[in-house]
């Protein structure tokens, strides 16, 4: 294994610093564009939780001399999709169209970054919607599971909100604000992936859309990619763990949902291929760990998982499920047990052999169409990372131990939190398994 | 470019036609070789969805298709599901109102021996006590896990009301009671009736060039099926009109739904005219609807409609999202929508746009194994002839008037079942 870590080399960078890396895939006769700036929720300015996605979905209501009707006729005229979102370390912007369509339509990215119309009566459509959205999803008992876990996890830190925001920033946040946003973009690196038919010249196609104004930019950088600041190098857990270690929302449901998670470490970490492949012992697939032991034999729950999304700074490392209200001890003792496990001893080869199999697996389920292919490369670039960095941990993955997994763990999981939404006396019960375990009088004492 | 020069022309560049085989028994194969594919997917199917259950049979399909995964005469309890992760693939299943599959998504080196592995698994389930009593905990959790969502409370009862004495209007879950008393003879009895070599067809798509995926398929555990008789008609779906208003708790907004009944899956020409009719009223920002009701009016925060092919009848499926108070506006406004389209031709440019949605959106699905598999055994299965390209020809056959007159006028407002869920 090489350890030099080369610099990635774009296909063709764009005039003032765009890097475009292209992926060519004639067979369907489609193109799948993604772009990604760096800067997303977790960069919303206080006060003003929600204005990256704010931005994000105006961007789609007017850009350059298109107002929001003629934005749309042009896009759903040629049947083709046009996104823009935030996530929480960068907006993103997708494009999927006939390949046909791709000189005509593959420009809007930019246009929409350089020149948003941000007109007031749009962003108060789009605003309006996002308010009703984030009302909406309380009806949902695993969202209010998930954001309650992310105050215990980030409290008022960057990771610590939905993208969609909170009703009163939202509320208060206008187009001047979003104009600011607007013009830092790019700042601190973008970089475009387009993968499938490519339009004729396309570099000259995107640099004369740019009309004479370089987009002063370049490729992202994995230093200083922490929204938090922390050192990604930095040997053991130093995040300030926020809120409180048990949380417990009472709903009238027939379930209790349970979230056990804590905050971990970017994507590009040493130790972060090591978590990945115990998030997904834990939780990829139905012969996961967790679907086993909780489901299968147990019949706990019908959803169980685990998660580790890719984050630029201390990402959430979770567990969840769902089950009944008269089963809420016996499935919090034994998610807690489950979490305590990979504190206590290394996996056995038969169990780390699975986890590099799926790990390795994933990589070609992640391949199968233009967008993927687009969506995948411009995650890694995005994060300062090299083009080669799947390959590479696919090769790192047969190498780690056991031994390197538990030292890992140790090092990123030693105190998880505990989020909980269901009817009272499931609260109760799951309270009480959470106090006489481990884990959970080991937080009391914090 | 070559590619376009294969069979399926330019309606769907880089694809070429599916090959199909019929077994001894009844039993189907049907392949299609992706060039740029990663993976092959595996796609088994049978007609044993919920539609074929007796009353006291309410959610067998379904707890069947977990059953299967709890072990087959030779695969323990979770052993299908560790070999093919382990081989790197990955497996799931799903249970509709009218069949079932069972897929798996493996690199094309270890796909012979998923193969084996899936057809062992669905074809001679164990149904052993212990696992069945167990399992049906599970079903039980995902039952309570979507009695949790008031929108799919909503949605349950929206069909229930709408299509009364059919079985799309009962829960594929199944209902609470009959759960607790099935056992696993009658699961047995229920495999057997349902999973014979006619009702059964094994879909392969994606990187099977260079393997032997299709003889090592018709020789195998699939032509051992025993055939099986042809079951009688299904029941016709008729929606009937009338409304209902329900109150949920732990609702944050309005609901309304309203559903019509649709051509039948097997009339192509006619399900491809209720997508062009439901897109145009509802798909996209420029979507009558959405650009009246969001947009403009400002009425609602989404406002969808959405078509499900399905072989007793299709059903077109709208739900809008509103303040309980603007309930009668939306009403109101989608009432005067519909009037609108049916009262003038449809103009070019909105024709030609939604044309291009369709289109695409069929055009774009075609690019991962696991829908192709889908697609070309869900064809063949319900014994559909026309080939990959033949819902974009059907398509083309369609006029703007004929659409007007036809599939639009057949959204009629007022021959819906109406749905209004309120916060209780």
């Amino acid at each position: 294994m090489s350890s030099t870590i080369e610099p990635t080399i774009p296909d063709f960078t764009l005039s003032g610093g765009l890097p475009v890396v292209v992926r060519r895939r004639p067979g369907p006769a489609i193109l799948a564009a993604r772009l990604v700036i760096r800067g997303g929720s977790a960069a919303d300015p206080r006060g003003h939780l929600g204005a990256h996605q704010l931005l994000a979905g105006s961007m789609t209501r007017g850009c350059g001399d298109l107002d929001a009707d003629a934005l749309a006729d042009l896009v759903e005229g040629a049947g083709a999709g046009l996104r823009a979102e935030a996530h929480e370390d960068a907006l993103v912007l997708g494009l999927k169209c006939a390949a046909d369509d791709a000189a005509e339509l593959l420009p809007l990215l930019l246009s929409m970054v350089r020149r948003p119309m941000l007109a007031p009566d749009q962003v108060a459509i789009e605003r309006q919607l996002n308010l009703q959205t984030l009302q909406r999803q309380n009806e949902d008992p695993y969202q209010l599971a998930h954001d309650q876990l992310l105050h215990q996890l980030y409290g008022d830190g960057p990771y610590g909100h939905d993208p969609l925001g909170v009703e009163g920033d939202l509320e208060r946040t206008d187009p001047s604000l979003l104009s600011g946003l607007a013009a830092d973009l790019g700042s601190q690196g973008a970089v475009l992936v387009l993968s499938g038919s490519l339009p004729d010249a396309t570099e000259a196609l995107l640099d004369r859309s740019l009309e004479g104004k370089p987009w002063i930019t370049q490729l992202p950088t994995q230093a200083a990619a922490d929204p938090m600041g922390g050192d990604p190098g930095a040997a053991s857990s130093s995040f300030p763990v926020a809120g409180s270690p048990l949380l417990a929302l009472e709903q009238d449901t027939e379930q209790l949902v349970l979230m056990l998670g804590c905050p971990t470490i970017p994507l590009g970490h040493p130790d972060g291929l090591a978590l990945r492949l115990l998030q997904t012992h834990l939780g990829m697939g139905m012969s996961s760990r967790l679907f086993v032991v909780m489901r299968e034999e147990r019949g706990l729950a019908y959803d169980v998982g685990a998660s580790l999304p890719a984050r630029c700074g201390a990402a959430p490392f979770v567990l969840h499920l769902s089950t009944s209200a008269d089963r809420a001890e016996e499935a919090t003792a034994c998610l807690l047990d489950e979490w305590q496990s990979l504190l206590e001893a290394p996996l056995d080869l038969a169990a780390l052999d699975l986890a590099r199999a799926k790990f390795i697996g994933q990589d070609a389920m992640g391949r199968q169409t233009c967008s993927q292919i687009a969506e995948r490369m411009a995650l890694v670039l995005s994060h300062g990372l090299p083009t080669d960095h799947v390959e590479r941990c696919l090769e790192r993955s047969t190498q780690l131990e056991g031994s390197d997994l538990l030292a890992a763990a140790r090092r990123w999981l030693p105190r998880p939190r505990l989020s909980l939404v269901g009817p009272a006396a499931a609260l109760q019960a799951a309270s009480a398994a959470w106090t006489v375990h481990d884990l959970g009088s080991a937080s009391v004492s914090l | 470019m070559p590619s376009s020069s294969r069979c399926c022309g330019p309606l769907l560049p880089g694809l070429e036609q599916p090959s199909r085989r019929v077994l001894a028994n009844g039993a189907e194969l049907v392949s299609l070789p992706m060039a740029e594919a990663p993976l092959v997917c595996l796609d088994f199917w049978c007609r044993a969805g919920s539609v074929f259950e007796t009353a006291p049979e309410s959610g067998m399909a379904h707890f069947l298709e977990h059953m299967v995964f709890k072990g087959s005469r030779s695969l323990a309890a979770g052993e299908f599901d560790r070999r093919i992760e382990a081989l790197g693939g990955s497996s799931n299943a799903a249970t509709g109102f009218d069949d079932v599959h069972y897929h798996v998504l493996i690199p094309p080196a270890a796909a012979p021996e998923a193969l084996e592995l899936l057809l062992d698994l669905v074809l001679e389930p164990r149904l052993d006590a212990e696992a069945f009593a167990m399992e049906r905990q599970v079903v039980l959790e995902e039952l309570a896990q979507s009695e949790d969502q008031p929108e799919e409370v909503a949605v349950q009862r929206l069909l229930a009301m709408a299509c009364p004495g059919h079985a799309y209007g009962q829960p594929i879950l199944g209902r609470r009671e009959a759960l607790l008393s099935h056992a696993p003879d009658a699961m047995e009895a229920f495999h057997r009736r349902l999973y014979g070599g006619g009702r059964c067809v094994l879909a392969l798509a994606g990187g099977l060039v260079g393997t032997d995926l299709e003889e090592r398929a018709a020789a195998g555990a699939l032509a051992s099926l025993a055939p099986l008789d042809e079951p009688a008609a299904l029941p016709p779906l008729a929606v009937s009109g009338g409304e209902h208003r329900l109150e949920l708790p732990r609702l944050e907004a309005a609901r309304l739904l309203m559903a019509w009944d649709q051509p039948p899956a097997r009339d192509l020409q006619g399900v491809m005219g209720a997508d062009l009719a439901t897109s145009l009223l509802a798909e996209g920002r420029r979507s009558r609807l959405v650009e009246r009701l969001r947009e403009q009016l400002q009425l609602v925060e989404s406002i969808d409609l959405d078509l499900h092919a399905m072989e007793c009848g299709s059903l077109a499926l709208l739900e809008a999202v509103c303040d309980p108070e603007d309930l009668p506006a939306v009403r109101a406004a989608i009432r005067d929508v519909w009037q609108e389209v049916m009262a003038a031709p449809v103009q070019v440019a909105e024709w030609s746009r939604v044309k291009r949605l369709v289109t695409n959106s069929y055009r774009f699905g075609m690019e991962a194994p696991g829908n192709v598999a889908g697609l070309i055994g869900t064809g063949r299965l319900w014994a559909r002839q026309e080939g990959l390209e033949a819902p974009l020809e059907a398509i083309e056959r369609w006029d703007p008037e004929r659409l007007r007159t036809k599939a639009l006028a057949s959204l009629d407002p007022d021959a819906a079942f109406v749905l209004e869920a309120v916060p209780a």
